[in-house]
């Protein structure tokens, strides 16, 4: 999987291409809009990450080209600014997703892995971890082949922990991904809502699959050494 | 009206000074005229008595004393003119006195002798008992070495019947004229002064909500129009300064994320490339520290949104109470892991017209708030109710309370009470500012009571949708 990342703040762009490349992408970087859009013309890239601000031919113009040329390829918006009205431009311009600075690699990537994955198997498809069983399809729970009855928002958070197992989101990123905006900030009822998941999903068992990694957040893993 | 206005105040000295001058100049014409009044009677008896003296008693040798009295009888017909003449000689006998005059003003009999005088002519002013006043010229003639004195008088009736007129009408009149002055006056300030009201009321309106707001400027191109300007221009300045702190909110909220992300970046790669133990744990203390960071640049960015008025694009009708039942029940495992009963009393439909997304984060943040600074087995209500053409939501707990002495400020930026400061140290001081922001772009009021140790209430107000 290639990816092209166009960032001019040099060291925004070194990280987001040394974290790609960790997760095992091929990653180019350009630093400006002339060199992205001849990039973005002469490989076939799978997913391009946009920062709007960017000197030469700004993020927007950038996307309408790639757009005219190719209407399918993944694009999310790297972005300073959160204004909701810039955001519904951005969309109308083809954006396929679109992130806030400052943002949580661990963020990107799910964001990233989740565009890769689009298309007809988009909410399909099973996820493992041990013997935990999520079916995105039909949002049901097992583990160790015993359903487990969750509310909604319970679900929607084992799933995304179970997005990247091993990897630790913090509160603020849980928030932000499981509840709603209006949600912000508020922190604790992340906790109250891991502890409940806890006692369905890991009480009756004796390995434990939800971490808590101190001070930072949350974690779904097999290993316990986390 | 107050004692202390200005109205008052000019109107109780204008009406004062008035009434001092006139009564002053009164007194002044009073004397004036009374003095000259009763000359002017004096010189007529004079030159009376002149002729008298000259015609009658200058010859009374060759004419005899009989004769002269006959004479002044019947040539001045005394009692039928009202005056008093006497004629006395030299001796001290009296060889003519008037009658009693028709008026019966004076009895001439008893007017005593006229007091002795080395001057050929003088006057006198005799008081006659129970009565006014004689006014009396005495000349002297005739007689050779013992002259005659020729005494001709008149009552000062008519001089003090008139004064005594004036002095009525005065006494009516300068009450009217005062109340008149003070009347005419206050309007004539009241009127002169409406401006200095309207200015008032209109600055009383300008907070920092509506800076872009302006005092009327009346156009007369007196003095408060003056004022109006000079006030106009010193609210353009602190409006410069509140857009240019705000601005620089913004630019710096803004300014901040980049390097933030990569702070944010780099910390997060260090601590999953596996960093030795004892650093691990200090990697994750600073990411921590990092995503609080995060989010209160996040929230001043919201604020500084919310302030330029960017944050109302989803303008749309709902229903309140439903909204609050619903993210009431979103919040209930926050509030049951505490052992704190929240109840909602929220009868729908209370239709209302806002940004409802915004609205609920209002409803988050005060619930979260009651939820937090209640004590364990406490209880939260939160109540939606219309009345006429106001709904009203209102989130009260029975938790710590807020010291009076820091109510007016809990929506400040950044404040905090000192012993939430300790016991919640997660918190940055910005939910409730966020709230009255978004309670501002949304045309509600918002207001709380609070008593130490008992309990809170906030309570937003907002008008009902048609």
């Amino acid at each position: 999987m290639r990816i092209l990342v166009v960032e001019d703040e040099r060291k925004v762009a070194e990280l987001v291409s040394r974290g790609l490349k960790a997760a095992r992408f091929a990653v180019d970087v350009a630093a400006e809009g002339e060199a992205g859009w001849a990039m973005a013309n002469t490989y076939p890239y799978d997913l391009i990450l946009l920062d709007l601000s960017l000197p030469g031919i700004g993020g927007l113009e950038l996307l309408r080209r790639i757009r005219l040329r190719d209407a399918r390829v993944p694009v999310m918006i790297l972005t300073a600014k959160d204004a909701t009205a810039s955001k519904v431009e951005n969309f109308e311009a083809g954006a396929d997703d679109y992130l806030t600075k400052p943002f949580a690699f661990a963020e990107l990537l799910v964001r990233v892995k989740s565009l890769l994955r689009r298309g007809p198997v988009s909410q399909g498809g099973t996820i493992r971890v041990a013997d935990l069983e999520i079916d995105r399809l039909t949002q049901q729970v097992r583990r160790a082949g015993r359903r487990i009855e969750l509310t909604p928002k319970e679900y929607g958070l084992l799933e995304y922990l179970a997005t990247q197992p091993g990897r630790v989101f913090s509160r603020t990123m849980i928030v932000e991904h499981v509840w709603d905006e209006s949600f912000e900030g508020l922190t604790n009822i992340v906790d109250v809502y891991v502890r409940h998941l806890r006692e369905k999903v890991d009480a009756p068992h004796p390995v434990k699959l939800i971490h808590t990694v101190r001070g930072v957040g949350y974690s779904l893993s097999e290993d316990s050494a986390l | 009206m107050t004692v202390r206005s200005i109205r008052f105040r000019l109107t109780a000295w204008y009406a004062g000074l008035l009434t001092a001058v006139v009564v002053a100049l009164c007194a002044l014409l009073f004397l004036h005229l009374k003095s000259y009044l009763e000359n002017t009677l004096l010189e007529t008896q004079s030159r009376r008595a002149t002729q008298i003296a000259n015609t009658l008693v200058a010859k009374e040798e060759s004419t005899g004393e009989a004769y002269v009295s006959r004479a002044v009888a019947e040539l001045y017909d005394p009692e039928k003119s009202d005056r008093f003449i006497r004629i006395t000689a030299g001796d001290g006998r009296v060889i003519y006195v008037s009658g009693v005059p028709f008026s019966h003003a004076f009895d001439p009999a008893a007017v005593p002798a006229a007091p002795a005088s080395p001057l050929a002519a003088f006057t006198r002013k005799q008081p006659v008992a129970g009565g006014p006043a004689l006014l009396i010229a005495a000349v002297r003639a005739g007689g050779g070495a013992s002259p005659y004195l020729v005494e001709v008088g008149t009552s000062a009736a008519p001089v003090e019947t008139l004064f005594h007129h004036l002095l009525l009408l005065l006494a009516l009149g300068l009450p009217l004229v005062a109340v008149l002055a003070a009347s005419g006056g206050y309007l004539l300030i009241h009127w002169t002064l409406r401006p200095v009201d309207r200015i008032a009321g209109k600055a009383e309106q300008i907070t920092q909500h509506n800076l872009s707001e302006r005092l009327p400027v009346p156009g007369t191109g007196d003095e408060f129009d003056s004022l109006s300007i000079a006030l106009n221009r010193m609210i353009t300045r602190l409006d410069d300064a509140f857009l240019n702190s705000k601005r620089f909110v913004a630019d710096a909220s803004h300014e901040l994320r980049t390097p933030l992300t990569i702070l944010r970046g780099e910390l997060e790669s260090m601590f999953h490339e596996g960093v030795p133990a004892p650093h691990r744990e200090r990697v994750g203390a600073l990411l921590v520290e990092v995503e609080r960071l995060s989010m209160i640049v996040e929230r001043l960015f919201a604020l500084s949104r919310l302030d330029a008025g960017e944050a109302q694009s989803e303008w749309v009708r709902f229903d309140l109470a439903e909204l609050a039942t619903t993210t009431a029940g979103q919040m209930t495992l926050l509030a049951e892991d505490r052992r704190i009963a929240v109840s909602c009393e929220a009868p729908s439909p209370v239709m209302v017209h806002g940004d409802r997304s915004r609205l609920k984060q209002v409803v988050v943040n005060l619930l979260d708030n009651a939820i937090k600074y209640t004590q364990e087995g406490g209880a939260v209500r939160l109540r939606v109710l219309a009345s006429q053409d106001l709904a009203f939501l209102e989130i009260i707990d029975t938790g710590v309370g807020i010291p009076p002495e820091d109510l007016p400020r809990i929506f400040n930026r950044f404040f905090r009470v000192n012993q939430t400061r300790s016991q919640h140290p997660e918190g940055a001081g910005l939910g409730l500012a966020i709230v009255e922001s978004i309670c501002n772009a949304n045309h509600c009021e918002i207001e709380v009571e609070s008593v130490l140790g008992k309990g809170s209430c906030f309570r937003v107000k907002l008008p009902l949708a048609a």
